[in-house]
């Protein structure tokens, strides 16, 4: 191999030197960290602490608790119905959305945020001016059927799908628009049904972006307190505990539950974390 | 995916399905309780809405909605720019990190400020109290309305074109001017969704500051917190006018939030349309 | 001496992508690297740019050493292959930004920035936004805005690789033009051999991170120092031979040693003859060259203002030749599948038979 050896006396001095450490680069990178670290790991520790705080046995003993634990199961099987409701329809609307054009699209796609911009307590409190015993179709659903809508699971369900009404469409719906058409149109040429192309075509294309919205309608489901309380004091679920626990002073008690409920909601997003990642290599 | 207008009977059934799921879930609440606020006309709702301590709640939580908006978004595209750009170990835990407001529960939001910041607290400064106090409202909304400039703006960031940025250093631009000048306006739509996002999450939390601010009357409530307590004083119109007030600013950022997605694309596509 | 790299180095993972790149670059000239995707030499662009930090070696650019500076201090102008032009900006914009960084008045930018309108043929579309330019237009303007603040280097990365062939060979002149007036030290990275040619001082190829040859344009494609070299420059013919004192002996016959090849005496060598070189003749003695050997044609095709033929000697151990011919040889010797024909070698070089070039 030819070399090219300098044949000029270089006329700079040509002493080794080190690159300037990147202060800018480094300050930015530190304001970041600090600032999730005291608004977003901090409280995680604190939870965490405070928990168990007296020990284990003590945060067993308060977890189990009738009332925690009814809370907590309350709140997991009410988020669980919500989440299977809504990703059938979060799914169905968001195909809705991306093929079909008809009049007030718009407005459609507009209102999809809507439960993203309005106040979950405003949510309840409409959600009581409808349903709620007094109303005609409360007091049919009391009076006719022996059910309770409001200060029941439906309410809270109700409230749950309102509040999670976005999550799965939105998820769902960019993928939607840049599936492309030829495998779609290629079944159809060679005779699928439409329902048939859904499932074998479209359905796996979207299923990450599927299991991603449904769980993360899960976890705000687990999460959700301000429209139940309006809706349904009683039963509780788990964040209306948790608020009347923090309310009577009962820290202890608070924490048990919190634990258990950040858990759950952690390992639902390093899940989503799992899905997109494995879904993008 | 192609756009076709519905012309089989199994389009038409799935198209009003998705329809009457809207309008039953979302429309009829609104409907219910614009009727129900309106019942006596406008004035009973402006009375209501004049009262001194609504005016001192809307003013709270304009304010401290503001400060949570402010710090969100300055530290969100720090985080955004940080998360998409930099790469050192312990950047996928921050990444996690910003999307735990999303599933934590802002009742157990509140709680934890209190024990950090409560009676006997962790780390209570003597000064100016926190809980029970404005302060501790502005925490508690920044935190719920933490994520959101950051994963409006992240996407942007992560897909734009680094080659303009290059070419301003080697012209000599520093990577604060370089910034302003040539990165910030390609991620402006970004920001301005991502604010009015954060504004409308921070306007309407409830769990997090009534646990934290203690709703006190002429002090710590906020708008929200009111119409809780006029919930329990019996106080209907009040609750029922406020909550008008809170949904309709609410329709109006999603109306913004509407009108930003359509510029957004709109540029986009001009810019498609004629490069290379 | 403009620009002078010493051993510079680029390291990523396991693989090294720059490999201790030493090269010096004169005031003035027209450097070309040339190399296939993935041989380096946009990393070693942007490493001299300063757009990446090396792992080893210096850089000096016009007498300082800028190894550890940042790019904004190495006063380098820059040209992407996708233009890069600040969308938000106008072109007027975009050329002066150079300008408003240096903190030059309005006045004296806006001077500069007519001035480089008219360098580059755009007089009067400085308030086009970039979207309104078609992209020959917005390469000239990225050429334009790297040049405004009068750096002392220009780099440009493969510059005309995404616009078509005929804006790509006007862009060529025109650059080719506004070098030589500015008289700017400019470094070209290209993967197409005619662009180089057209318009290097000299030519750098690079592989694998090495830089195997530096010469002419001229040199290399005539007296190429190796095999890698010689094919990538253009189609070769290569025959296998050996090399003693004063002849090369390929099959039957041989031939006189070219001029410059004393380093390979005694050495099995190939012959590099390009296709433009080869003489076929229907007579032994009509050959006006130095006889190779006898052949039959293969095949006759068209290659535009020249044919290509195909010959493939009688001797088996020999790849089939491919000569360059004008129509009117081809017609005069009424050349056809399986004519018979006598080959001859009029300019031909030598390079070493185990592929790898001996040192100087």
């Amino acid at each position: 191999m030819t070399t090219y050896p300098l044949n000029s006396n270089p006329p700079v001095s040509f002493t080794a030197q080190r690159a300037r450490p990147a202060w800018g680069k480094l300050l930015l990178r530190f304001s970041a960290v600090i600032y999730l670290l005291t608004f977003v790991a901090v409280p995680v520790i604190v939870v965490n602490v405070e928990g168990l705080r007296s020990g284990l046995d003590a945060f067993l003993a308060d977890l189990t608790r009738p009332a925690a634990m009814n809370a907590i199961w309350l709140t997991l099987w009410t988020s669980a119905v919500m989440t299977v409701i809504n990703v059938v329809m979060g799914t169905l609307t968001a195909y809705v959305l991306v093929v079909y054009r008809f009049p007030g699209k718009d407005i459609l796609n507009t209102l999809v945020d809507l439960p993203f911009a309005i106040p979950t307590l405003v949510t309840g409190v409409m959600l009581v001016l409808l349903y709620g015993p007094q109303t005609a179709i409360g007091g049919f659903f009391q009076n006719q059927l022996g059910f309770k809508l409001l200060f029941a699971p439906p309410g809270i369900i109700i409230a749950l799908l309102f509040v999670g009404y976005p999550f799965v469409i939105r998820a769902v719906q960019p993928v939607l628009l840049t599936l492309e058409p030829n495998q779609q149109e290629a079944a159809q040429t060679i005779g699928a049904s439409d329902w048939y192309t859904f499932r074998r075509v479209i359905l796996p294309a979207i299923r990450p972006a599927v299991v991603t919205g449904g769980l993360l309608s899960f976890a705000r489901a687990l999460g959700e307190f301000g429209a139940i309380i309006i809706v349904a004091q009683r039963p509780q679920v788990a964040t209306v505990y948790l608020y009347s626990q923090v309310e009577a002073g009962e820290m202890q008690a608070a924490s048990a539950v919190s634990v258990v409920l950040l858990l759950i909601a952690f390992i639902i997003t390093l899940s989503v974390d799992l899905v997109e990642s494995r879904h993008h290599a | 995916m192609r756009e076709i207008r519905p012309h089989k009977p199994l389009h038409f059934l799935i198209l009003g399905i998705a329809l009457v799921y809207v309008a039953v879930l979302l429309l009829a609440p609104i409907v219910s309780i614009i009727q129900r606020a309106l019942e006596n006309g406008f004035e009973p709702v402006i009375t209501s809405l004049s009262e001194p301590n609504v005016i001192h709640a809307l003013q709270v939580t304009f304010l401290m909605t503001l400060g949570a908006v402010l710090l969100n978004t300055v530290f969100g595209i720090i985080i955004a720019w940080v998360l998409t750009r930099q790469r050192f170990r312990g950047r996928r835990i921050l990444n996690i990190l910003v999307d735990i407001p999303f599933v934590f529960s802002p009742v157990i939001a509140g709680y934890t400020l209190i024990v950090l910041f409560g009676r006997s607290g962790w780390l209570t400064p003597t000064t100016i109290p926190i809980v029970f106090a404005l302060p501790g409202v502005m925490l508690a909304k920044t935190f719920v309305s933490l994520p959101f400039v950051t994963r409006e703006v992240g996407p942007v960031l992560a897909t734009l074109d680094t080659e303009p940025e290059q070419a301003a250093y080697t012209m000599g631009a520093s990577q604060w001017t370089t910034f302003r000048r040539i990165v910030l306006p390609n991620i402006w739509p970004g920001i301005m969704y991502g604010v009015v996002l954060t504004l409308a999450r921070a306007l309407g939390e409830f769990g997090a500051v009534s646990v934290v601010g203690g709703g006190i009357e002429g002090k710590t409530e906020t708008a929200t917190m009111f119409v809780f307590r006029a919930l329990n004083d019996r106080n209907d119109i009040g609750a029922y006018s406020m909550s008008l007030l809170l949904g309709v600013t609410a329709i109006i950022v999603l109306i913004v939030m509407r009108l930003l997605r359509r510029s957004v694309v709109r540029e986009q596509a001009a810019y498609v349309n004629h490069s290379g | 001496m403009s620009i002078i790299l010493d051993k510079v180095r680029k390291v990523y993972g396991s693989q090294t992508i720059v490999d201790d790149i030493s090269l010096e670059i004169q005031t003035g000239e027209l450097f070309v690297l040339l190399g296939a995707s993935g041989s380096g030499k946009s990393t070693l662009l942007r490493l001299i740019a300063g757009l990446l930090p090396a792992d080893g070696g210096q850089i000096a650019l016009d007498g300082r050493n800028v190894t550890a500076l940042p790019p904004q201090e190495r006063n380098t102008g820059f040209v992407f292959q996708n233009y890069s032009l600040f969308r938000q900006m106008t072109t007027a914009q975009n050329i002066g930004f150079g300008l408003e960084i240096r903190k030059q008045s309005k006045t004296v930018r806006d001077k500069r920035v007519t001035e480089l309108l008219k360098l580059i043929g755009l007089e009067g579309l400085g308030s086009r936004m970039p979207w309104q330019l078609s992209g020959g237009q917005q390469q000239r303007v990225a050429l334009a805005r790297a040049l405004a603040y009068e750096p002392s280097v220009l780099l440009l990365d493969e510059p005309f690789g995404a616009l078509d062939v005929k804006i790509r060979a006007q862009l060529r002149q025109n650059l080719l033009e506004i070098q030589r007036q500015l008289n700017v030290t400019t470094i070209l990275v290209t993967h197409d051999q005619d662009e180089a040619f057209e318009l290097a001082d000299r030519i750098g190829i690079i592989e694998g991170g090495k830089l195997l040859e530096v010469g002419t344009p001229n040199a290399l494609y005539r007296r190429p120092q190796t095999r890698f070299a010689a094919t990538f420059l253009g189609a070769a013919n290569l025959l296998p031979g050996q090399r003693n004192g004063t002849h090369v002996y390929v099959g039957d016959t041989s031939l006189t040693a070219p001029p410059d090849t004393e380093h390979l005496s005694n050495q099995p060598v190939e012959i590099l003859v390009r296709p433009e070189e080869v003489e076929l003749a229907l007579q032994q003695d009509a050959l006006q060259s130095q006889l190779v050997g006898h052949g039959v044609v293969q095949q006759v095709g068209f290659a535009g203002p020249l044919e290509r033929v195909v010959v493939r000697l009688d001797d088996a151990n020999f790849e089939p030749l491919q000569v360059l011919l004008s129509p009117e040889k081809v017609r005069s010797l009424s050349l056809a599948r399986d004519s018979a024909v006598w080959v001859g070698l009029q300019d031909y070089h030598l390079l070493p038979r185990n592929g790898e070039a001996v040192n100087n």
